[in-house]
């Protein structure tokens, strides 16, 4: 699969991507790198641990990462939890966290079909 | 853009910052941090030489908005322009990072074009800037050179009539400074400015122009004047006086009206017994009383027509002891505390010093009145460059550490860091619990004591540390600024078994 059909796949916006980064190259490149951001990882850590400004940060990083790649699913949901979780705020609405995940395991399984 | 200018990326996000670097490779040297404390270590040693830091908000510890502050704090951010680069779009936060002195914001999600753009428009605009500055100050060197010159040449003539070498002014001016400058640090009560006293030591060479109305034969007679003879020589500071006031275009500039007090009273005695006025105390202005103590320095310390020289040791002590008039007890202490400059400095070839020095500070104090931006930021980072890279070199490279006061941030050398196992950066190092347990109350409180104890004219200390059974040795040296610790430089060595 190339990269516009992995943006197809996950109905993000692959235009706007290309548009503000220019090379179809360098959005390749760039999208591939998220299947190793730890931000993910520290999002689940840090909100197992109560840890709630860590997780703040944690998707506060996600949300600008997704933004900048137009992960549109996966920046909107993000969006949604760092709000939440601002300021060191307790996670109450557990949906929130959900979300993220769904839109997480979506857009990186569509990035691994991708071809190298 | 001819020489490659250097970037900072300071993000914790690996692929943030990869992005940004990819963008920005090519058109300049970029060099990036993966955390706040990162930075601000960073910045402290380096931070002149960057022409521009994109700044992220959110990262663990130290987060974008300290690093502003302690920007702010080392003065740094006047001249190296700051872009803020974050999905953190709400106002609020904009708000803060522009008041904090960011130049610039750009929120995510950003055009790699864009960003290059206001990258490099902001670069021109700052060197732009800068040569602006740099102007200015060539500027007000050249008209500061210029009446130093004329005032060098009017205060020469008179010298020249009296035989002397025309160094008589040039160390009475040099003096007065070394004065002036131990009496802002003893008091603040004469109001003294960097510009007021560059302007007194100005119009220190024109204290004896009253001299061109005594007859030649009096003021070159070799031998006792008469009392007749004398009490016309006395005549010659209300003659300067006279003559100052008689200009007929600005006698009341400030510069006129310092060369007309110190012309007119600088014979005066602290006692009241002096002349022309007879005044008393602080009723003779402190610029007449600095001079007056530097013209009796110069005078004792100098061969003359119709004595010799006093040894600077035998000057200093004939006028402790009220044997050459009777001074300002405070300008009594200056000169006891400044001694040792004043022997050193009037030893130099002073023709060769001519001070570019005052018009520096003068375009300084001017630029920073007239708001445009700190241009001594650059010689001041020189001088601690060259302080810190002497001191190394003296000591050796040991474990090396440093704190600067203003920052209140104390950076180990990577070395230290991990031998002591502390943290590189340590913030508010005095409340910061992880050092004191390291340290231990006692061996934190010795340190401190043995810092305390330096002084700036012996700004080197040592003491030995005993922490979890191990001595260690600290070599150090304080930074001073204007009279006040700064900061301090410093190597801990173990100490080897039996040579304690």
């Amino acid at each position: 699969m190339n990269i516009v059909d992995c943006y197809n796949e996950m109905g993000a916006d692959y235009n706007d991507v290309l548009a503000r980064m220019m090379k179809e190259e360098r959005v390749k490149k760039f999208a591939l790198r998220f299947l190793d951001d730890p931000s993910f990882e520290l999002l689940k850590t840090s909100l197992d641990a109560k840890n709630y400004d860590e997780a703040f940060r944690a998707a506060h990083t996600i949300k600008g990462v997704s933004q900048n790649l137009s992960f549109t699913a996966l920046y909107k949901s993000s969006h949604e939890l760092c709000e939440a979780l601002r300021g060191g705020k307790p996670l109450e609405d557990v949906s929130l966290y959900d979300d993220v995940v769904r839109d997480y395991e979506m857009t990186v399984a569509a990035l691994k079909k991708v071809d190298e | 853009m001819s020489e490659r200018h250097k970037i900072l990326i300071v993000d914790d996000n690996e692929s943030n910052r990869e992005l940004l670097i990819d963008m920005l490779e090519d058109d300049f040297d970029v060099y990036q941090c993966a955390d706040g404390k990162d930075a601000i270590a960073v910045l402290s040693n380096q931070g002149n030489s960057f022409s521009l830091v994109l700044l992220d908000i959110f990262m663990p510890e130290v987060d974008g908005f300290q690093v502003l502050k302690v920007m702010n704090k080392l003065r740094i951010i006047e001249n190296l322009p700051v872009i803020m680069i974050s999905s953190e779009s709400s106002p609020e936060s904009m708000e803060h990072a522009y008041r904090l002195g960011a130049t610039d914001y750009i929120p995510r999600p950003f055009n790699m074009m864009i960003v290059r753009r206001r990258v490099i428009n902001t670069i021109m605009l700052y060197s732009k800037q800068k040569r602006l500055i740099e102007t200015v100050e060539e500027q007000v060197e050249e008209k500061e050179k210029n009446s130093e010159m004329l005032i060098n040449i009017l205060s020469h003539i008179v010298e020249f009539r009296n035989g002397e070498s025309g160094l008589h002014v040039l160390h009475v001016r040099r003096i007065t400074e070394i004065l002036l400058d131990a009496l802002t640090q003893k008091t603040d009560k004469y109001e003294l400015t960097k510009s007021v006293k560059a302007m007194i030591a100005n119009a220190s060479a024109l204290h004896d122009i009253g001299k061109i109305s005594i007859p030649d034969s009096i003021l070159n007679k070799p031998g006792r004047l008469t009392d007749e003879e004398y009490k016309i020589m006395k005549t010659h500071s209300a003659a300067g006086g006279e003559l100052v006031n008689q200009l007929p275009i600005y006698k009341d500039e400030p510069l006129v009206r310092s060369v007309y007090e110190i012309c007119r009273w600088h014979h005066e005695r602290f006692d009241g017994r002096g002349y022309p006025d007879g005044l008393k105390g602080d009723e003779i202005p402190i610029s007449a009383q600095v001079v007056a103590v530097a013209d009796v320095y110069d005078a004792l310390t100098s061969e003359r027509c119709y004595k010799k020289a006093f040894t600077h040791e035998k000057a200093v002590e004939m006028i402790l002891n009220n044997e050459c008039g009777v001074f300002n007890p405070l300008l009594m202490e200056c000169l006891t505390d400044s001694a040792e400059i004043i022997k050193s400095e009037l030893g130099k070839d002073m023709i060769e010093e001519l001070s570019l020095s005052e018009s520096r500070l003068i375009a300084q104090e001017i630029l920073q009145s007239k708001n445009i931006s700190n241009s001594d930021l650059l010689s001041q980072s020189l001088t601690y460059e060259r302080t810190k890279n002497e001191f190394f070199t003296k000591y050796s490279d040991d474990l090396m550490f440093e704190y600067i006061k203003k920052t209140d941030v104390l950076i180990f050398s990577d070395k230290a860091s991990d031998r002591l196992g502390i943290d590189k950066t340590i913030m508010s190092p005095q409340n910061n619990k992880a050092l004191l347990d390291a340290m231990g109350l006692e061996t934190h409180n010795k340190l401190n004591d043995a810092i305390y104890n330096t002084t700036a004219e012996t700004p080197d200390g040592e003491c030995i540390l005993e922490s979890a059974g191990v001595s260690w040795k600290i070599v150090f040296r304080t930074l001073w600024s204007g009279g006040e610790l700064t900061g301090t430089l410093g190597i801990v060595r173990p100490v080897i078994q039996g040579e304690k």
